[in-house]
């Protein structure tokens, strides 16, 4: 068989006769203890050798103790000096004695203190006196004390010391106690069998190799062991960039919902992306300072003929007997312009009037999660380009209630709970709302959308005779939301951060 | 969105409610849609309004809005005036681009300073908004004792003049002046006339308004001096022109409420318009129809709209009988009068005040009732309707090919679609226009905001190198891709712009190759099963004799290479950058 370098070594020093310590095999083998009892153990777990443990207890003297085994305990050289001071007779001044006792400092009181327990005699009033009858020869623990300085360590039963004088002396801190475990190891005979087969050292290895695996060799190798706990180097695989990935969630979540994808022109008509929101031509937003109008190409070359007529009149003059339309200017040159799409709602319009892929029957739910463009000021919440969501639902008889249902359904995918509606006026939509939701971590009062059911003079010039409710939201604003970033320009465009992208959070 | 200031107290005095407090008033002020956003120096509440209501852009209006919603005044109120003393003569000589005049007189007004300012605001908000800016209605408001019109007509009714008047034919003393000017020289020489110069630049000849006296207005621009209003005025004459009659008349409805609202008198006013012969009347269908008519003003006649009752439930979602109909328009300051259609159905007949200038359609009569009825008191359901959902082709398409380029170790970049010449061709050695791939004419942006955005981008490399120029800090490999939005002229197009995506990739790294970027770009076109082969071109931006095209099943459709020395040097990269970029849809 084969074996670790280790394994080997400590079987090799092992005998199946006598039992051998840990040291013992250590000192025979040159191995550190440590690695040996790593060793016994495993050949232990290979059935190679058997393990015995004990736990031996040893008593030493303490420096003092050993002190006291030369030079005699305090109290006897108390005792001795007394009867040279002739106290055996009369009681003898205290001063005296200890003076020619030649104790000092602590000593002094560890020689009072032990002196009458043991019997030496009696102090009293300053005066001392000595037993003639003592025997200092006979003392218990001085004799004990000298056994152990000559014995150095020592187990507990090789010395003759009994244990009231062993703990006497281990309270008065001139004797030590160590418990220690012991594991004695002797060979098995499956051990002796393999020895007289043969044993042979088993390479480590760093690396599985081609010739390792078909030479079957894999089976008796061992591997050099990793630090696994080690930090290995950053490594950058390819990551989906954190705004798409909130884009495809939120286009997951609904197509889910039964939403369908539209698609279309970027740079588009004023007709597709205002007029046809029935945006009066002289509506604020629709003035330069707020879009980005082309300068080349101006113009689209056409428009349907009779969508721009009917868009025309319902302008002009509204839609049925009691509408009444804007008192604006229209003017088909303006609607021709063309500029980059200040919503995606231009792609709504394109779809609602069957221009894109034909007439749409109820019912019906698209969406998109789209590029629009809008002339601000760059800032920490505001970019010029911004994806917007922007959905719709058409079918017969929609309610108000609908529309709020809806939302509820979709914000509470991104953990937004707690919907309001605020009451609010878009040229294109009535009723309409403000939605304001509650932020998931701080719990702010949030507005994150716009929404309503279109006008009737929008949706019949498109040839939509039921009822169509839209909802449009600024994707960053949902990402700012759910991802905690705090810049909008971290998240999207040429001064992105790679360090920042490559540290974002997943988002699922 | 805009602001109006209100002041408080007048609030409380104006609804006989003087014992609301601050926090009750501003709960109520957001019931009805004007959303708190703090306080003006003089203790003000700033109110944030919605642009439909414009009735609300003074305290009168405000006031009159939450007596509805207290319920102390119930639906329409329309006040009477007095018959008309004054004439408005409109001469032949109007300038064509501002041909319409209104207005009314206004007598026994109590114009302490807080009314005066809360008049003024209201001029200036109705000029920010209906008036677009002045352009479409300007208001003009005068001390009615400094006007002379006497002796002007034969009929013995005072009379102004609303004229057109030759650049520099006349003088008058303007607001905030102490000198004769010609209406020329205000637009160049006063503070106010040069604001509003750019309104009557195209004009051959200004408007302007006469009385006995002389010229005392100078619309949309300015007043004359003599005829300003202070605490002191009693009378007043109001004047609105603009180019379109309707809005003119609302304006001025929406002050006369606001005035009436202070215990004023109405007086009507006639406008007589020159006679049908006259040169002007080509200029607007409109126009003709003003022509040789006399029409009095203000013209406080309400409208009605009818809606149906199935309609108000269907919109709102809830069932409500027809007494709560009737009671939710009173409370919205409307009143509801109940109707059949010929087929029976019920409808109501909703009569608006004059005022209210936000109802186009009987569905906004709908949300005025909801809103009275508390739209968050509805309960959402989810609309019981199946459809299919579904991802749009190119969308598919376009999440495919990223997923292969994340899995080909790419990071995926998503850049701004805008750019300028500079970072699109020249820093690329790129000639606009040329036959190299990316260098199509691009669509251009009008009186562009920023320099840094002036075009949409014709390809995305230039965009992907930017980000290697901002992140040469960062650990390399930078391995970067982007399936993008592009542009460039097409007259093929409708739009004359022809829009797709393509598909940009970059790899940055100290020993970065044709090959790496030649083994990433035949990995995806086996994935997506299409031919691929490169044969030799020449690209500015690329290192020549390791530059191909990128063709795809037989189509030109990309270039790959090692982009050029000068063009690393030129964003400062110290690393060889290999790049492909095709047309998207070649994976197809």
């Amino acid at each position: 068989m084969q074996l670790p370098a280790q394994q080997v070594a400590v079987v090799e020093a092992a005998s199946a006769d006598e039992a051998q310590s840990v040291d013992a095999l250590a000192a025979a083998t040159d191995l550190p203890p440590e690695t040996v009892t790593g060793a016994v153990f495993e050949l232990e777990e290979e059935g190679l050798v058997a393990v015995e443990e004990r736990v031996d207890e040893t008593v030493t003297s303490t420096d003092e103790g050993a002190a006291y085994a030369a030079e005699g305990l305090p109290e006897v050289r108390l005792y001795e000096a007394a009867l040279e001071a002739g106290a055996d007779s009369d009681p003898v001044q205290m001063g005296r004695v200890i003076g020619a006792s030649g104790l000092e400092g602590p000593q002094v009181d560890i020689a009072l203190s032990n002196y009458a327990r043991k019997g030496y005699g009696v102090i009293d009033s300053g005066e001392i006196t000595a037993d003639p009858d003592a025997d200092p020869s006979a003392d218990a623990e001085a004799n004990a004390l000298e056994v152990l300085s000559d014995a150095g360590e020592a187990a507990v039963d090789d010395v003759a010391v009994d244990d009231a004088t062993a703990d006497q002396l281990e309270r008065r801190g001139l004797l030590e106690r160590t418990e220690s475990t012991i594991r004695e190891v002797t060979l098995t005979e499956r051990a002796v069998t393999e020895l007289m087969a043969g044993i042979e050292t088993a390479e480590t290895v760093g690396q599985v190799t081609p010739e390792l695996l078909t030479s079957g060799d894999w089976e008796d190798v061992e591997f050099a062991e990793y630090n696994v706990e080690a930090d290995a180097e950053q490594f950058e695989g390819g990551k989906v960039h954190i705004l798409r990935q909130m884009s495809e969630r939120v286009k997951d979540v609904l197509v889910g919902m039964g939403f369908q994808e539209m698609d279309g022109p970027h740079a588009d008509a004023d007709f597709w992306i205002n007029d046809c929101l029935f945006m009066p031509q002289d509506h604020p937003a629709r003035t330069h300072w707020d879009r980005f109008a082309l300068e080349q190409p101006s113009h689209i070359d056409e428009l349907p003929e009779d969508l721009v007529e009917r868009v025309e009149r319902a302008h002009r003059e509204g839609i049925g007997e009691d509408s009444e339309g804007y008192h604006s200017p229209w003017d088909e040159d303006f609607a021709r312009a063309l500029a980059l799409r200040g919503h995606t709602t231009s792609l709504s319009t394109r779809y609602l009037s069957g221009e894109e892929i034909g007439k749409i029957e109820p019912p019906a739910r698209f969406f998109s999660v789209e590029k629009a463009y809008r002339n601000d000021t760059l800032d920490a919440t505001h970019l010029l380009e911004f994806y917007q969501i922007e959905g719709w639902v058409m079918a017969e008889d929609l309610s108000v209630r609908d529309l709020m249902g809806t939302f509820e359904e979709f914000y509470a995918q991104f953990g937004i709970e707690d919907i309001q509606f605020k009451p609010h006026y878009n040229p294109y939509t009535e009723p309409s709302f403000e939605l304001f939701g509650t932020h998931p971590t701080t719990g702010e009062l949030i507005e994150i959308g716009n929404s309503g059911i279109f006008r009737e003079e929008m949706l019949e010039p498109l040839g939509v005779d039921c009822d169509v409710m839209a909802w449009g939201l600024a994707l960053e604003r949902l990402a700012m939301l759910t991802t905690g970033a705090e810049d909008i320009r971290d998240l999207h465009g040429t001064l992105a951060d790679l360090e920042f992208l490559r540290n974002a959070e997943v988002t699922y | 969105m805009p602001t109006v200031d209100i002041d408080p107290d007048e609030l409380r005095e104006l609804t006989g409610h003087e014992d609301k407090g601050d926090d009750d008033l501003i709960d109520d002020l957001f019931g009805l849609g004007l959303e708190f956003e703090g306080r003006t120096e003089d203790g003000e509440f700033e109110l944030e309004f919605a642009p439909d209501r414009l009735d609300r852009l003074s305290v009168e209006g405000v006031a009159r809005s939450l007596r509805y919603h207290y319920g102390d005044a119930r639906g329409v109120h329309v006040p009477s005036p007095n018959s008309a003393e004054w004439t408005i003569e409109v001469d032949e000589s109007v300038p064509d681009e501002r041909p319409y005049v209104t207005g009314a007189v206004i007598r026994d007004v109590n114009l302490d300073e807080d009314a005066l300012d809360s008049l003024i605001q209201l001029q200036e908000k109705l000029h920010a908004t209906m008036g677009r800016k002045r352009a479409k209605g300007a208001i003009g408001i005068h001390d009615l004792t400094m006007l002379k019109g006497g002796a002007a007509t034969d009929g013995g009714n005072p009379t102004i003049r609303y004229v057109g008047v030759e650049p520099n034919e006349d003088r008058f003393v303007p607001l905030d002046s102490d000198e004769e000017m010609t209406p020329a020289e205000v637009l160049e020489n006063h503070q106010t006339g040069e604001k509003y110069a750019d309104l009557v630049s195209g004009y051959d000849r200004y408007p302007a308004i006469y009385d006995d006296i002389g010229l005392f207005s100078f619309p949309p621009v300015i007043n004359g001096r003599r005829t300003e209003v202070s605490t002191d005025s009693r009378d007043l004459f109001v004047e609105m022109t603009g180019t379109d009659q309707w809005t003119i008349d609302k304006m001025l409805n929406i002050v006369c409420y606001a005035l009436s609202a202070r215990g004023a008198t109405l007086e009507d006013v006639r406008v007589e318009y020159p006679g049908g012969e006259s040169g002007n009347a080509d200029s607007e269908g409109s126009r003709t129809q003003s022509a040789g008519r006399e029409i009095v003003r203000p013209d406080l006649s309400t409208k009605t709209k009818t809606v149906s009752h199935d309609r108000i439930e269907t919109i709102l979602g809830i069932d409500l009988d027809p007494e709560e109909v009737i009671d939710l328009a009173e409370r919205s300051g409307l009143e509801a009068e109940r109707d059949e259609t010929e087929t029976g159905d019920l409808v109501y007949d909703v009569t608006i005040p004059p005022y209210r200038v936000d109802v186009l359609h009987p569905l906004d009569v709908i949300d005025d009732l909801g809103r009275a009825y508390g739209f968050n008191d509805l309960e959402p359901t989810y609309p019981d309707v199946g459809t299919v959902g579904g991802r749009h082709e190119r969308s598919r398409l376009e999440r495919a090919a990223r997923t292969q380029l994340v899995g080909l170790g790419f990071e995926d970049m998503l850049n701004f679609h805008m750019t300028n010449e500079a970072e699109n061709y020249e820093r690329l050695g790129l000639e606009p226009g040329s036959d190299a791939y990316g260098a199509g004419e691009p669509a251009t942006i009008k009186e562009a905001y920023s320099e840094d955005y002036t075009i949409l981008r014709t390809w995305v490399t230039p965009s992907l190198l930017k980000i290697l120029e901002r992140n040469t800090h960062r650990s390399y490999p930078q391995h970067l891709s982007e399936i993008g939005f592009r542009a460039a002229l097409d007259d093929g197009e409708n739009t004359g712009v022809g829009e797709s995506r393509h598909v940009g990739a970059v790899l940055a790294n100290h020993d970065a190759g044709y090959e790496d970027a030649k083994a990433r770009l035949q990995a995806l076109a086996r994935n997506f099963d299409v031919d691929l082969e490169t044969p030799p071109t020449e690209h500015p931006s690329f290192i020549s004799g390791r530059t191909a095209a990128v063709v795809i099943d037989g189509e030109d459709v990309g270039v790959i290479g090692e982009v050029h020395p000068k063009v690393l040097v030129e964003y400062d990269l110290e690393v060889p950058v290999a790049a492909f970029e095709f047309d998207l849809e070649a994976l197809q």
